[in-house]
Parts: C-alpha cells; structure tokens; sequence
C-alpha cells in the first residue's frame, strides 16, 4: 500500500512552521528570472520575501 | 483546498463583438500568463480590469487559453459555433485540458511534479504531490497550487497577486 501510495505523489510540498517552503520527492524546479533547472531531491524556498539568495531560503526568516 | 470552496462564487463577463470572456476571481492562482501576455486586455491595475477593445479576438482567445485555472474562459457569442469549436480551441466551459496546457513543456515524466518560480511572484506548483501547511496534509492530484514569496499575501500561504502591488523584486 505505501509503495502505491508514492508512485500516486510524486513529490511532498510543505509550508514550513518556522519559514520557507520544503520540498521534497520527484519534482522538477524551474526559476524563470534566473533561467535555471534542477531536479534536487531537496529544496526550501523562501517565503517570507527576505532571503538574500533566493529562491533558496537563508534563513532570514528566523532573524 | 479551500480555493475550491469557492469556485462557484460570481463570474464576471466581457464582450466583444465575437466573444465573451468569463473570469472567475477565486479561482485565479495569479500565475499571470494573462497580463504578462496581453496587458492590453488583461490590466490588473485598471477597472474594469479586462478590456475587450485592446486586441484582436483570436489574440484575446490564444491568451485566455493560456490560464492554467478555470479562472479566464471565453465562448463564442454565436451559440451555433460554439457547438463546431475545434478541441484546440477548447479550454472554455468545464473542461481543463492539462494535455494543453503542458504541450510546450519537455517535463512530460509522468509523475515529476512539476515547481515554477516566476520572475518577482509567486511559485506555481503542478502535478500529483502533497500539500501540508499547518499540520493539514492534503493530498492533491493533478492540481495547480500558487504559493507566496513575497511575504505580503491576505491568503497565506497563497498568492493573491499583491507582490505586484509590493513591487517584490527577487
């Protein structure tokens, strides 16, 4: 039942409680301002509009 | 999701002489393909926001078709053709055509979620994936989420178009 139940989600997408957004699994991420593609199997973006380096969240968040 | 709760809530129409454009406010994600697209038409700083005279129909139509929601939608004003409407031309009406909307796209694997972060908005999210926020875990299939990144949404942790209103750079 559990293997059937990840081929049916590719990936998880999670608001985190303390900032950014996770997300993990199979997923393609595209960033059309810097024209990038990857396929991590890992991300946290961020939400909270502060991060010096984003997408990517630097955790300004917490500060 | 609770965009869905709202789905049937009021339509607003524009005309032009051949069609009529149909837009519902709640389920717009604010991918933007509209006004990024066609801003002679689709303004959201004017009111009323959609302006049927600053493009041609088939221009208006190929837009409209863009709307990754059930958000833009149009007809033709003449009934009788829209019973001949080429499946091409189909995104009007109740049917979604993620077929469609994904025929640009080489991330065809079937189960690869798909993540765009558009330029100074939100992250659009696409594909069969599990959403949690809050300690809810909800899972979505085949469905279109847009999420906030510039801190300053009313619907966290939704995107309700105010980045632009922010001007939120990235």
């Amino acid at each position: 039942m559990e293997e059937d139940k990840e081929n049916k989600f590719g990936a998880d997408v999670e608001v985190t409680d303390w900032g950014p957004l996770k997300i993990t699994g199979d997923f393609r991420i595209k960033d059309l301002k810097r024209d990038t593609e990857d396929s991590p199997a890992e991300i946290l973006l961020c939400l909270c509009g502060k991060s010096g380096i984003k997408p990517l969240c630097d955790e300004s968040c917490k500060k | 999701m609770e965009r869905e709760d709202k789905k049937y809530s009021s339509e607003r129409k524009y005309r032009n002489k051949d069609i009529t454009v149909y837009w519902k406010p709640s389920a717009c994600v604010h991918a933007s393909y509209c006004y990024r697209e066609l801003i002679e038409v689709f303004d959201p700083g004017r009111r009323p926001w959609v302006d049927m005279s600053g493009s041609t129909t088939s221009r208006i139509i190929e837009v409209v078709n863009m709307c990754p929601t059930e958000a833009l939608s149009w007809k033709w004003n003449d009934d009788e053709k829209n019973k001949n409407i080429e499946i091409d031309q189909l995104n009007h009406v109740k049917f979604r055509r993620p077929e469609l909307m994904n025929i640009n796209e080489s991330d065809q694997e079937e189960n690869t979620v798909s993540v765009k972060i558009l330029a100074n908005g939100p992250i659009i999210i696409r594909g069969n994936f599990t959403f949690s926020y809050q300690g809810i875990k909800k899972e979505i299939y085949g469905g279109l989420i847009s999420i906030c990144r510039c801190g300053a949404s009313d619907h966290m942790p939704f995107c309700d178009g105010r980045h632009r209103k922010i001007d939120f750079i990235d």
